[in-house]
């Protein structure tokens, strides 16, 4: 069951997965490094195709084959690929991290992600609108005040029950830390507290991710590992 | 040799024939086993700590500790330990099985599930009533009425958002087919809202169950390890 990966470092990827997503006010500090928002270049890939095949990876074939798929141009997502079962595979970058994690403008960072019809409809918008005013250049203050301004005025959708998402893919980095990925499947909830699922209690198969939680959308983010890639291939046990 | 390998066919052929019918042989008498209920104390868990302990093993102990625990009594469930964190831990009997399992009256079947908070407030009632309908001595026929009734008028609830539970108990008994099953997480919605989380598609590591007259879809995502700490099976 522990597959290739020993307990050590299946913590490791723990951790910095929920460093990544969950970042609280003691992990404030970002790391120099990524202290600024790199040329934009860095977070494009030059290979539309390759973004393609990569954002697909994020489901199992039978679901990311006819799932829309979304590529970043300089200016925000476009479609690339229409799809037909209402699911959309997208490849999200290092700043739909919480505001203050410390990996926000890491240029590596590669999410691919298929989004559920109910998540295509209530979460893509999160991802997209974040990801035009970060290429608008502005700043997380900024950035921040423009999402809740439009969640006030009702131009960003409620969250939707059952939204969902793959992030299966062994292709993903998620951080410079450990082995970089984490097999799983994120479940969006109305904004509550990790502790009403039982997240990140001892021996609790669920992760509380900070994605979003009321900073500014009002949506909590759950994580579930899974034991198999999207390729079928098993994933390090959790 | 032609006529070597034809017995040798005839053999394996007939082989098969005794066997799937020893096993239709064998549903219908589990079919007819279970029936109907079967007396009162057969579900009954009769050392009340034993069925405490059952109930916490759904979630790792950091959850099922500070939780709420039920237990089986002659007419329903009762409080036997009261809890600090909001979840509520509990087990199932077989008439919670879907209503054409034929183990919906196997005695020996036993759920443990520990709910959270919304689904204690929208999916436990249901847990508590069909219990209080069973033991009262209503037939299928009768729970699937009363059932179906009760959703219609809203005297039952439909699942809150953000309702689930966790299974992962090592001592769970689905009956002799499915056995422990495996570790696994259940989330709630209503059927009415046509979630989809792509269950139907080969790969995808979730299962969906739509319930009737039960108007609930219910997912369910395999974990790796029970809730003690051990390796689980996967699929």
């Amino acid at each position: 069951m522990k597959g290739k990966w020993g307990s050590s470092h299946l913590l490791q990827i723990c951790a910095m997965i929920l460093a990544l997503t969950a970042a609280g006010p003691a992990q404030a500090q970002e790391a120099k490094s990524y202290s600024n928002m790199a040329p934009v270049e860095q977070y494009l890939m030059a290979d539309r195709d390759a973004e393609i095949a990569l954002a697909r990876t994020a489901a199992p074939d039978s679901v990311s084959r006819e799932a829309e798929v979304l590529v970043l141009g300089r200016h925000g997502y476009e479609t690339a690929v229409k799809g037909k079962n209402g699911f959309t595979c997208v490849v999200e970058r290092g700043w739909m991290s919480p505001f203050n994690a410390p990996e926000f403008w890491n240029p590596k960072l590669r999410g691919p992600i298929c989004f559920n019809p109910a998540a295509t409809r209530s979460i893509l918008p999160l991802t997209i609108k974040r990801t035009e005013l970060i290429l608008a250049g502005m700043s997380k203050a900024q950035m921040a005040e423009s999402i809740k301004s439009a969640l006030d005025r009702k131009e960003l959708p409620a969250l939707e029950g059952g939204a969902m998402s793959y992030m299966m893919s062994k292709k993903a980095y998620l951080t410079d830390s450990g082995e970089h990925n984490l097999c799983h499947l994120m479940i969006y909830a109305p904004l509550t507290e990790r502790a009403s699922w039982g997240a990140d209690l001892a021996g609790s198969p669920i992760m509380f991710a900070g994605q979003f939680q009321g900073a500014p959308e009002p949506i909590t983010v759950f994580l579930v590992p899974v034991a198999k890639w999207s390729d079928g291939t098993p994933a390090p046990s959790m | 040799m032609n006529t070597r390998f034809a017995i040798a066919v005839a053999l394996v052929c007939s082989l098969l024939v005794v066997c799937r019918a020893q096993t239709e042989a064998k549903q219908q008498d589990n079919a007819g086993q279970f029936a109907s209920m079967a007396p009162i104390d057969q579900y009954l868990i009769a050392d009340r700590n034993a069925e405490i302990a059952l109930a916490r093993s759904a979630a790792p102990p950091s959850i099922a500790r500070d939780a709420k625990v039920l237990v089986l009594g002659r007419h329903g469930y009762e409080t036997a330990a009261e809890g600090t964190n909001g979840f509520v831990c509990v087990v199932d009997r077989s008439w919670m099985l879907p209503f054409d399992n034929p183990e919906f009256w196997d005695p020996a079947v036993r759920l443990p599930f520990c709910l959270n908070p919304p689904a204690v407030r929208s999916m436990l009632p249901l847990t508590i009533k069909e219990a209080e309908w069973a033991l009262a001595g209503m037939t299928k026929s009768k729970l699937f009425d009363r059932t179906k009734a009760a959703f219609e008028s809203n005297e039952l609830p439909q699942p809150e958002r953000g309702s689930m539970c966790f299974m992962m108990s090592k001592q769970q008994n689905f009956g002799p087919k499915f056995g422990n099953a495996d570790s696994h997480l259940m989330f709630w919605f209503p059927q009415k809202d046509h979630v989809n989380w792509g269950a139907e598609f080969p790969g995808v590591p979730v299962d969906v169950h739509q319930y009737s007259p039960q108007p609930i879809t219910e997912f369910a995502i395999s974990v790796s390890k029970w809730s003690d700490g051990t390796a689980a099976p996967l699929d």
